[in-house]
């Protein structure tokens, strides 16, 4: 079994962002990275499956030549060997992305590609959908457990919906989008870090690919969320009902 | 309970990678599979499993203390501690910090200690009692793989590092603490390298725990017959299960009590009882009656992850105090008119707070780069590429580590008081975490020799046994480093290297006047005071080596002075010249003048 894993640079929620001056984009100057929160569910899924089935596990980025250190980490954690597309963020959108990891999967011919159902950065929750529609492969995404059944023919995943979980079956080949509940990301150990170095990472340039990189999505511009207004004390109950009635209007 | 970030990373790296050079020591075939990658990977997964799994546990295990109950293991009455704690220590085992500096042959990874101790710095912020017990299993393993043959190394070593066993260090008895040549538990022969061992130990932290398959206890004991004093004292490997064939089989050595403690409340202290039963195996570690010299080897790692946790948890305190002075509204300020009832501002806008968080963040900074410089010099000392240097270095390690142990035990201390003060009434109350923090940093000016023996060693052994030559030797260090900050261009550098040379000349005057007093007790009168001086001015050369360093980024352009992580950096050390380097010449001048009123004051005048 061969599964083709992502682990996508984002920046990381600890940091304090600014936009640019462009206010097109963020300030990437003085924050920090880390792998997306989705990616590494949908890593630590693919390691479990490493074990159970033996497979292959190749973790893939596309970003900046930085992203390399994103793949080092699925390579501490245990994955195997991987792959960076090497493009800067501004010269991207989901669709491209999208279309670059289609491009992947052809070159790899995995039984599974996991992907985290969404980048903590950008928001989108777009690229898992948009790949399995590139490769008319079926999809099971916002996955809270992964079993693969029939010898290996199918995977029965368990889906976060809204009020509960929904049960699927999808047959193998497939592309599957984790959740924060699939699981709990494992942390870099030290000897898996020493062994990632000698791992390989094989890297390619967005324009050897040859793929049609007009964008689809542009961004114009960029704005903070205004600022919380400081809060009022009420006196009683029956004051905040009223104001919740009159004033919020929720009630 | 918020989040916090425990440490400034920016800080951390600026002073691992551009103060301290870390990466140069992969220059050593020692190290010389490691590159800037590797720790940047390591200190990351250390980071992150210390703010996410870490310290949402530490609040809990200082309110859930451990307490006798039923092992779920064997049934039987035991210390349970935490329930949370038997995963945190099998995570922390996986993450490979428990062997991370050993060699590769008995498992480690061969990480710098300036590396694995900026490691332990991060897990020490996010929980210190569950770091507890891997830095003490650390310790003991260690102890194994440098005086234990193959056969200790098997069954204790491996089990250690690898995480199945826990280990302590149990030297302190009832009546003999710090005075360890006045030890009683006794060792009789029994057959081969196997001993009986017989005594009582007392507030041996990790003493005890409920999810470990095995707790091995490094053990200062006497062979009968052996010299009185400290050279009759020999270390022995007493494990909870003992091998006899195939079988693991309990070693009649019992956790017979719990310490009530004021801090580190997750990590039990207990009294150890040794063959009630007189079926308690030791085996001997290393040469007989050399048990102290042994454990003192040790020492320096002891202390210097002593002052890295007083760092940690002065830091943390910071950190905390910090977010509070930012977000709480309170007053408004001294230049607005009388009556005013505009919003209020932020207790950070107000100066004496803004003092006490620019304070806080000095100690822990300026501490910090003091733990890792020393922590360097004792990776050189092992590993350095020629006798010379590994020698130079080992001196200066030496001389260094009493002021990395006690600069951040101290000074760390007032730091989490000042935490504490910027909460107010709030801070006072248990609802807050600082006063846990301020509880926890008591213990670093105690264990691993408390400060008053840190001030006999450095005047007494280190100072005038030595003949001043460690002194000398880390002088013309510092004189160095002085030497290339005048020889910038920056006017602050110039000004802060002259108010160093001129405490170096201070120093030296200093020393030849207790070199010409008669009595020894005269000469260290004032220990601690010269202990305390030196420790304030060692980390005024840090932040002279930091800002030093500052310029240097700033002329590169990576981090210009318009940086604000820089431009806190020169705060700090503008505020440790005009402050503190002032109170370091009033305390060496106390060494001088010796004054004697506490020692002719007799004890009934008191």
């Amino acid at each position: 079994m061969k599964i083709l894993v992502t682990a996508k640079r984002v920046v990381d929620p600890d940091s304090k962002i600014q936009i640019a001056d462009t206010q097109t984009s963020i300030e990437l100057d003085d924050v920090d990275f880390r792998v997306n929160y989705f990616c590494e569910n949908a890593i630590e899924a693919a390691l479990e499956l490493q074990d159970e089935h033996d497979a292959e596990v190749v973790v893939c980025s596309i970003g900046n030549e930085d992203a390399i250190q994103t793949i080092r980490t699925g390579l501490a954690m245990g994955g195997d060997r991987g792959i960076l597309v090497e493009a800067e963020d501004e010269v991207l959108d989901g669709d491209l992305v999208a279309r670059t990891l289609a491009k992947l999967y052809e070159q790899e011919k995995p039984d599974i590609f996991l992907l985290g159902k969404q980048a903590i950065d950008g928001d989108s929750n777009q690229v898992g959908q948009l790949l399995a529609e590139y490769l008319s492969l079926p999809q099971a995404c916002f996955a809270s457990n992964i079993d693969i059944i029939e010898d290996g023919a199918v995977a029965r995943v368990e889906r976060e919906v809204d009020g509960g979980i929904e049960t699927i079956d999808v047959d193998l080949p497939c592309i599957i989008t984790a959740d924060l509940r699939l699981n709990e990301p494992r942390y870099a150990s030290l000897p898996g870090i020493m062994k990632a170095k000698r791992k390989k990472i094989e890297e390619f340039e967005l324009d050897d690919l040859e793929l049609d990189t007009t964008l689809k999505v542009v961004t114009r511009s960029m704005e903070l969320p205004a600022g919380r207004q400081a809060g009022v004390m009420v006196s009683d109950v029956d004051e905040l009902v009223n104001k919740l009635k009159s004033e919020a209007k929720v009630l | 309970m918020n989040s916090n970030v425990l440490l400034s990373e920016r800080d951390m790296q600026f002073l691992l990678y551009d103060v301290h050079a870390v990466d140069e020591l992969t220059a050593f075939d020692y190290f010389s599979d490691h590159d800037r990658e590797t720790f940047e990977q390591f200190l990351s997964a250390c980071k992150r499993f210390a703010r996410e799994r870490m310290w949402p546990s530490y609040k809990q295990m200082d309110k859930e203390v451990p307490s006798f109950g039923e092992d779920a293991r064997s049934g039987q009455r035991a210390i349970c501690v935490h329930p949370r704690m038997g995963e945190l220590y099998s995570q922390l085992a996986n993450l490979g910090v428990l062997a991370a500096s050993r060699p590769y042959d008995v498992g480690g990874s061969q990480l710098p200690i300036t590396v694995s101790t900026a490691a332990m710095t991060w897990l020490m912020a996010g929980n210190l009692s569950a770091a507890g017990f891997a830095f003490l299993t650390t310790g003991a393993a260690h102890l194994v793989e440098a005086f234990g043959d193959t056969w200790l190394r098997t069954h204790f070593m491996k089990p250690m590092y690898a995480g199945r066993f826990t280990g302590t260090m149990a030297l302190t008895e009832p009546h003999a603490g710090s005075s360890l040549a006045d030890i009683r538990t006794s060792a009789t022969h029994d057959s081969g390298g196997r001993y009986r061992i017989r005594g009582s130990k007392i507030f041996i932290s990790g003493g005890a725990n409920n999810f470990s398959d095995n707790i091995v206890h490094l053990t200062l004991a006497r062979i009968e017959d052996s010299p009185a004093g400290t050279r009759g004292v020999s270390l022995f490997a007493v494990p909870k299960l003992r091998p006899e064939g195939d079988q693991w089989v309990p070693n009649d050595v019992q956790a017979s009590q719990l310490i009530e403690k004021i801090g580190w409340k997750g990590l039990p202290s207990v009294v150890l009882d040794y063959g009630s039963e007189d079926d308690c195996i030791g085996w001997l570690v290393g040469r007989p009656n050399d048990g102290l010299s042994h454990m003192f080897q040790m020492m320096n790692e002891a202390r210097i992850l002593v002052g890295a946790n007083a760092v940690a948890t002065a830091s943390v305190g910071y950190q905390e105090s910090l977010e509070y002075a930012k977000s709480r509204p309170q007053g408004r300020l001294i230049d607005t008119e009388k009556g005013s009832t505009g919003p209020q501002v932020p207790i950070a806008q107000h100066p004496d707070v803004r003092r006490m968080l620019l304070r806080q963040k000095c100690i822990v900074t300026g501490g910090l780069s003091l733990v890792l410089e020393t922590a360097k010099y004792q990776d050189i000392a092992a590993h350095g590429s020629s006798l010379t240097v590994r020698e130079r270095a080992q001196i200066l390690a030496d001389f260094m580590t009493p002021l990395a142990k006690t600069f951040p035990a101290e000074w760390g201390y007032e730091a989490n008081t000042l935490a504490v003060q910027v909460h107010g009434g709030y801070g006072y109350s248990s609802e807050y975490v600082v006063e846990a923090l301020l509880r926890d940093q008591k213990l670093n000016s105690i264990h691993e020799g408390t400060t008053g023996l840190q001030g006999l060693d450095l005047l007494g052994r280190k100072i005038l046994r030595d003949r001043g030559h460690g002194l000398q030797l880390w002088l013309e260090t510092i004189l160095g480093d002085l030497a290339l900050a005048q020889a910038t261009e920056s006017p602050e550098l110039k000004e802060y290297a002259a108010v160093l040379r001129a405490f170096v000349s201070q120093v030296q005057v200093t020393l030849r006047n207790l070199s010409s007093r008669t009595s020894l007790s005269s000469m260290l009168s004032h220990s601690t005071d010269m202990l305390l001086a030196l420790c304030s001015f060692a980390v005024g050369w840090q932040w002279l080596k930091i800002v030093t360093q500052a310029e240097r980024a700033a002329d590169g352009g990576l981090q210009g002075t318009k940086c604000p992580h820089i431009r806190g950096l020169r705060h700090c050390a503008q505020y440790w010249f005009a402050t503190e380097i002032p109170v370091a010449v009033a305390q060496l001048t106390r060494v001088d003048v010796a004054d004697s009123s506490f020692l002719d004051c007799s004890l009934d005048s008191l």
